[in-house]
């Protein structure tokens, strides 16, 4: 039988619902203005996007609060007031999926354009998110209206599981590449070195791989999960770089023999005086090029055959310490050595002749200049280069640069002051004598004069 | 080296001698060839044809070439004129640069109007004092090259056509070079029945005048009466030396019964048996009286051995004298040097190491093959500063 409803049963609950709902519709504003003032102060712009995800929402959750304060003091049935609660359930989860939406739609393209994902791979992860999202929202509200959910439970758990055997490989770099991005161990922009060689700047870093630029300008693609697995030393962030990078030569010679030669001194001494350069070169650094293991200070192969095969060790001496970095070009070299032998000739020294067999051959040194994949933009790709160069390519930079191809200083020096403004560094290369050490001995005097500018 | 080989794709190699084996040129080309092929150029390797009489008639060429007054006569011209005709007819040209090795194939250049291409004239032999009546003779050919390469500044004369420097080199990989196990070297001494009682003092060359086992032998002597040793004299025979057989019956003859020589006549391709002997010896000798370049130098110094060698040919180039080695000019001046070695284990020691680094760094095949493709790439650019 049923009871007569009364005005206040109506009126009671109607003015709960009414002011619960100005109650609450005043907390969401005053919340609201408070949080996005705030929000707007912090540079996450998550808390932006999360307030604006839920503001529409929000009303409802105020309607949904307010209902169920309404129908709790009503005098309705237990079974009136249970269809009650599940329609205001239904509401609540619609409202959370319509949250979900909105985040998703919003936070996923923004973190997808940090971490430099590709579109269609931020258009993809967005539908997966909502899928997810009207999957979960489905299973609660046949949840709430009594359906029995297990059966789609256990397909979802299998697309997941087949999903998951499906990405087995990327799923550890995304998730790598998210590490990579978040704590920022690597960012674009660092000059990083892997513990297998690799080395350079990082440009990218996307979903799976991190892209590094070699010195030789070749890419290197090294997967995030490695990247983070490895040991890596991060040199951080370019450093000046160059007006104009500098390219690293190689240099081979091939021995030209002139058919010239001498048997006394006078006869070495007039060869030499009208010897194209390309004699005095090859006769004042074979030695150095051929022993540069040896020794360092390497004779001239003049004071070395005046000394061994003429007998006279004093003008070999002499002949010795004449001092290649001393003069700017190899006229100025030539007529030096002349000098000398000129002077021993006044003393009355011709007399000696170079047993048959023994004479001074006369050879010119034919360079051959190539193109090494090293380029530096900055001093620090300059040492790592500088650490990767054959013997050939430092000693042109060094000694053939300066001495035959007559530039005022060597190579590396008038690049440091020129294109990379540093004139101490470039001062202080320039006064290094790379004669008093082996061609190895050099090498490592230059790599600790750059780390020392580096520190 | 890739990036020198690139540049001369397109552009065939023809190597020619006047043998696939035995001696140091087809030694080398049995290296060099497969790793400029390795390497993207298409180099080739054809040798000329030739009888006994014609081959003869090139060993005296090359004997006095060197210095050795045999008379050249109007028969020999003739064999070799015939000979050269039939290849110069025959011969398959096909290469872009044509690279003649030693005097045997180098009448070859004469279809150089009819072909065009480059012609390069490798000479291995010191030609510096030749017999002028044989220089005459082949001059007019040698003079048709684009260019011509010697082993070492002595060997240069003056010539109209570029010169170009090239020193021969060694395969550190090869089974002449490689390291060995004590024990294969034990078994070597063991199959020649040289006993390791006593530091062993070897010489490795073919059984030819100009490398004096019999002064190897004098020197030997000199040495032992105060100090003990025993000398080993190895040698081969090439398909083109047809003297070496009268030079081994005269070393046997002077060896005579004394237990301390041992005389082994080693057929070609044994290179690990060359090896095992190298790398037992105290010393290593190479006293030529004339040289082209002297490989074995190298090798014994590869091997860090103390060497001692006659000042000729190419020899000075490898032995920087009490830096890498000895340098003798006789045969008392040789007895001397092994006596200061064998006095001296570590001064001998010392040699050896700065020898080993010496040959790493300029007489290895790589910087051998590097020179040749500089060379194939210098033909057309007379500067002598190129930029590639």
């Amino acid at each position: 039988m049923n009871e007569a409803i009364s005005w206040p049963d109506i009126v009671v609950p109607v003015a709960v619902f009414a002011a619960a709902l100005i109650a609450t519709l005043w907390l969401r504003r005053v919340s609201y203005r408070s949080l996005i003032s705030w929000a707007k102060r912090t540079e996450w712009q998550g808390d932006d996007i999360l307030l604006q995800a839920t503001q529409g929402a929000s009303v409802l959750w105020c309607i949904t609060i307010s209902a169920a304060l309404g129908i709790a003091v009503s005098p309705m049935t237990a079974r009136w007031k249970s269809l009650g609660g599940d329609g205001l359930w239904t509401l609540l989860v619609l409202s959370l999926a319509l949250t979900g939406f909105n985040l998703a739609n919003q936070l996923i393209p923004m973190y997808g354009e940090k971490f430099q994902l590709p579109r269609h791979i931020i258009k993809l992860t967005g539908t997966i998110a909502r899928a997810i999202i009207i999957v979960i929202g489905i299973l609660l509200l046949l949840e709430i209206w009594g359906v029995p959910t297990s059966p789609i439970l256990l397909v979802v758990a299998l697309i997941v599981l087949i999903a998951a055997l499906a990405f087995r490989e990327t799923l550890p770099n995304l998730l790598a590449g998210f590490q990579l991005n978040t704590t920022e161990q690597v960012k674009v922009g660092d000059y990083i070195k892997l513990e297998t060689g690799e080395e350079g700047y990082v440009k990218a870093i996307d979903w799976r791989m991190t892209q590094i630029e070699g010195l030789d300008r070749s890419t290197i693609f090294v997967p995030n999960r490695k990247l983070i697995q490895s040991t890596v030393i991060n040199y951080g962030r370019p450093i000046k770089k160059a007006k104009e990078s500098f390219r690293f030569y190689d240099r081979l010679h091939l021995k030209e023999l002139t058919g010239l030669k001498a048997r006394n001194l006078r006869e070495l001494t007039d060869i030499l005086k009208n010897a194209p350069d390309s004699i005095v070169y090859y006769h004042t650094h074979n030695f150095l090029e051929e022993h540069h293991y040896l020794t360092p200070e390497p004779a001239n192969d003049f004071a070395l055959w005046v000394s061994d095969v003429l007998g006279d060790v004093v003008l070999g001496e002499r002949l010795a310490s004449v001092d290649a970095f001393e003069f700017p070009g190899l006229s100025a070299l030539r007529e030096r050595l002349v000098n000398v032998m000129e002077e021993c000739l006044a003393q009355g020294s011709e007399s000696r002749q170079a047993p048959e067999g023994r004479e001074f051959h006369f050879i010119k040194s034919v360079s051959v200049i190539l193109p090494t994949p090293y380029i530096a933009r900055d001093l620090r790709e300059f040492l790592e280069s500088l650490r990767k160069l054959s013997l050939g390519s430092l000693y042109f930079h060094i000694f053939e640069s300066r001495l035959r191809l007559q530039r005022a200083t060597n190579d590396f020096s008038l690049w440091l002051e020129q294109s990379l403004d540093e004139p101490e560094l470039a001062g202080e290369i320039a006064r290094f004598d790379p004669y008093t050490f082996t061609l190895e001995g050099t090498k490592s005097q230059l790599i600790q004069l750059i780390e020392k500018r580096l520190q | 080296m890739r990036l020198l080989a690139k540049r001369l794709s397109g552009r065939v190699i023809q190597n020619i001698n006047s043998t696939f084996s035995g001696g140091g040129v087809a030694e080398i080309l049995q290296r060099m060839v497969p790793l400029l092929t390795e390497l993207g150029v298409d180099a080739r390797w054809s040798v000329i044809k030739g009888d006994m009489p014609f081959f003869e008639v090139t060993k005296k060429i090359h004997n006095t070439l060197h210095g050795r007054p045999d008379p050249f006569t109007q028969q020999d011209i003739s064999i070799f004129n015939e000979t050269s005709r039939k290849n110069i007819e025959e011969h398959n040209l096909v290469g872009d640069i044509i690279f003649v090795h030693d005097p045997q194939p180098v009448a070859l250049v004469e279809r150089k109007k009819e072909l065009g291409k480059k012609w390069i004239w490798r000479c291995h032999i010191d030609v510096s004092k030749p017999n002028e009546e044989v220089w005459s003779f082949l001059q007019p050919w040698v003079l048709q090259y684009d260019a011509s390469v010697f082993s070492a500044p002595a060997f240069s004369r003056s010539l109209p056509i570029r010169q170009f420097l090239i020193s021969p080199s060694i395969d550190p990989l090869s089974d002449k070079n490689r390291e060995l196990s004590r024990d294969t070297v034990d078994a070597v001494l063991a199959k020649y029945k040289i006993p390791g009682d006593k530091p062993i003092i070897l010489q490795v060359s073919r059984f030819d005048y100009l490398k004096d086992p019999v002064g190897v032998i004098q020197a030997f002597r000199q040495v032992k009466r105060s100090i003990a040793c025993r000398l080993v004299l190895a040698g081969g025979t090439a398909t083109d030396d047809p003297e070496s057989d009268k030079v081994l019956a005269e070393v046997m003859e002077r060896a005579g019964n004394d237990p301390d020589i041992h005389v082994l006549l080693i057929p070609p391709g044994s290179d690990i048996e060359i090896n095992a002997l190298q790398r037992a010896a105290a010393i290593v000798l190479q006293k030529s009286l004339k040289e082209g370049f002297a490989l074995t130098v190298s090798e014994a110094l590869w091997k860090e051995k103390a060497v001692v060698a006659s000042a000729v040919g190419g020899i000075p180039l490898q032995v920087q004298n009490k830096f890498t080695g000895l340098l003798s000019h006789g045969i008392e001046g040789t007895a001397y040097a092994i006596r200061q070695l064998l006095g001296n284990p570590e001064y001998a020691r010392w040699l050896g190491k700065n020898g080993k680094e010496h040959v790493k760094n300029n007489f290895l095949i790589t910087r051998h093959l590097k020179e040749y493709m500089l060379l194939f790439l210098a033909l057309d650019r007379p500067e002598d500063v190129i930029y590639l």
